[in-house]
């Protein structure tokens, strides 16, 4: 893979729904390996922007591009084959499935033809790599349970983790501390830091929590009606009077 | 239980079956013969229903379209182990046909539109007289000879459905450990995570529905033979209906759902109505009645199906 400047480029979408401008000519940029936080009030059309990005909805206008190549409007499936993998504002597991069913069905379809995997050992030979991130993400007593019968907090875990599990290019993560306890908080930022260092991929990361996004992100964008108020550092984004009377108050 | 243990059972369950049949009498054989067919049915529907979260109510069109391809090419004298596949092939390309409305359409919306294909199938069946002989059905239907040995007693056209169903359930076995089970439960479970993830869910979605109905048209090969002559009747979407109620009462989405499933719908409703103990006698006129109760409260207390039962006590110990 040749390394691009910019590795995801997002030009100028647009989202309108009738007179509704959810969002509004937002452009960014991820280099490879970047953590870019996305901050903003409710409404503000973050994760709209994030569904843009993924298609599971097509941008009124703008482009999306991913190493070069236009993705917009591109199908989740196509985008997961890609590299582009994505966790939902509310929890999105596999509820009758084990745990660590759930991990290798989240990389199982990277292996092989879908008629080669009707003929694979029924792990897929994903077992080994499921159980390194079930250790990670200290899930080794609920392994082998329903993932629908664990707590909101470990189903929050799982379903970081198989978004990571095929190991991908970039990640676009949707409130992932939303309704997860303080002490977990610290813990899922101390694994991100870990997979961004262990497997490369670039995050984008939407979320209220601010202690979380300012001590994990190097690059933070604040939205407020469906377009870019300010970006920068941590430090410069806090500081700005618009962030702080549109969003973080005083 | 181990796996072994397991397996132990399953093969001494079998083993007890046969020998017990060879002391039954014909019309108790016959009866178990048509277990084992609809078994093979309910196993491709729980597949499509239970594994894969796709509602169908087309079941008995494919069990109809096998058994009229049975009917028609066995009395042309074509060779049972080629009607066999042919019927199969046919019904796996109408599943996926069936299967292109789930793509865009589900739960009770995609009901009706199985139903619809029922209604259709059962139609064309009734009133395409020169093909399907119409009301007056198609008779004659011949036994298979496998390898020299006449299929044509009752007994031993049993253990031949019987073999045959232990061959497809051994198959769907291999099927659903395999990846592809694992990717049929995601579907199932969110299919809007599991494209996020790389699950093709358009392809696990039509192949649902073809393997369900493949199934279902092997089930129907087996049955024209059993019959030896077959009727719109037994296609009727009402038939599709039981056979749901089947996967549901044994349990959706557990390998041997349909197992007990099959015995509530088809065994069940024939003992109670032939029971000549004493304290059974109103059952003779009361079966069909006792049997509605029974699976209304069954759904009410147990919606997870019967092979739910040791999960609930599991529940309520790990409560205590």
């Amino acid at each position: 893979m040749t390394a691009h400047p910019s590795f995801l480029e997002v030009k100028d979408v647009c989202k309108h729904y009738g007179a509704i401008r959810a969002v509004d000519g937002v452009s960014l940029s991820v280099r490879p390996g970047e953590i870019v936080g996305v901050i903003g009030p409710n409404g503000s059309g973050k994760t709209t922007l994030f569904n843009s990005i993924l298609g599971q909805i097509r941008p009124s206008a703008g482009r999306v591009e991913f190493c070069g190549e236009d993705i917009t409007g591109m199908s989740p499936l196509e985008l997961s084959r890609r590299g582009v993998g994505r966790t939902f504002q509310t929890l999105q597991v596999f509820g009758q499935l084990s745990v660590r069913d759930n991990l290798i069905v989240a990389a199982q379809e990277f292996k092989g033809t879908l008629a080669g995997r009707l003929f694979a050992s029924p792990d897929a030979g994903l077992g080994h790599h499921a159980d390194e991130m079930i250790e990670l993400f200290r899930l080794k007593h609920v392994a082998h349970l329903h993932a629908g019968s664990l707590s909101y907090g470990q189903q929050k875990l799982i379903d970081i983790a198989m978004a990571f599990m095929p190991a991908p290019r970039l990640v676009l993560l949707d409130e992932p501390c939303a309704g997860v306890n303080p002490s977990l908080v610290d813990q899922l930022r101390d694994l991100l830091v870990e997979l961004n260092k262990t497997q490369g991929g670039s995050f984008v990361v939407i979320e209220h929590n601010m202690d979380f996004i300012m001590k994990l992100c190097p690059h933070v964008i604040c939205m407020v009606e469906g377009k870019v108020l300010a970006e920068g550092t941590p430090k410069e984004v806090q500081g700005n009077r618009e962030v702080l009377e549109a969003y973080l108050g005083n | 239980m181990n796996a072994q243990i397991k397996t132990l059972v399953l093969v001494a369950v079998v083993a007890a079956i046969c020998v017990a049949a060879t002391f039954m009498k014909r019309s108790d054989v016959y009866l178990l013969s048509l277990y084992c067919v609809y078994l093979m049915a309910t196993m491709g529907l729980n597949l499509t229903v239970g594994y894969a979260g796709q509602m169908s109510l087309g079941q008995a069109a494919f069990l109809g379209i096998g058994a009229y391809h049975a009917a028609i090419l066995l009395k042309f004298g074509w060779p049972f182990f080629l009607v066999l596949p042919v019927a199969a092939v046919a019904c796996f390309v109408l599943g996926l046909a069936l299967g292109f409305p789930a793509l865009r359409v589900q739960h009770h919306y995609l009901a009706f539109a199985t139903l619809g294909f029922n209604v259709l199938v059962y139609l064309m069946m009734r009133n395409e007289e020169t093909i399907t002989g119409g009301t007056f059905g198609i008779s004659g239907i011949p036994r298979p000879t496998i390898f020299g040995f006449d299929l044509g007693g009752h007994l031993a056209y049993f253990y031949f459905t019987l073999a045959s169903l232990v061959v497809l359930g051994l198959l769907l076995w291999w099927l659903l450990r395999s990846p592809w089970g694992r990717a049929f439960a995601a579907l199932r479970d969110n299919p809007i995570r599991a494209e996020s993830l790389g699950v093709n869910i358009t392809a696990y979605t039509l192949f649902a529905f073809a393997i369900g109905a493949a199934c279902a048209g092997i089930a129907g090969v087996y049955y024209a033979s059993l019959v030896e002559f077959i009727e719109p009747g037994p296609f009727h979407f009402s038939t599709s209906l039981t056979m749901l109620l089947a996967v549901i009462v044994g349990g959706s989405g557990k390998f041997f759902g349909p197992v007990v499933g099959t015995v509530i719908i088809v065994l069940l409703p024939e003992l109670l109505r032939s029971s000549s103990a004493p304290w059974l006698k109103f059952m003779q006129t009361w079966y069909l009645a006792v049997f509605g109760v029974a699976v209304v409260l069954l759904m009410l207390w147990l919606p997870g199906g019967l092979l739910s039962i040791p999960d609930r006590f599991k529940r309520k110990g790990a409560a205590k």
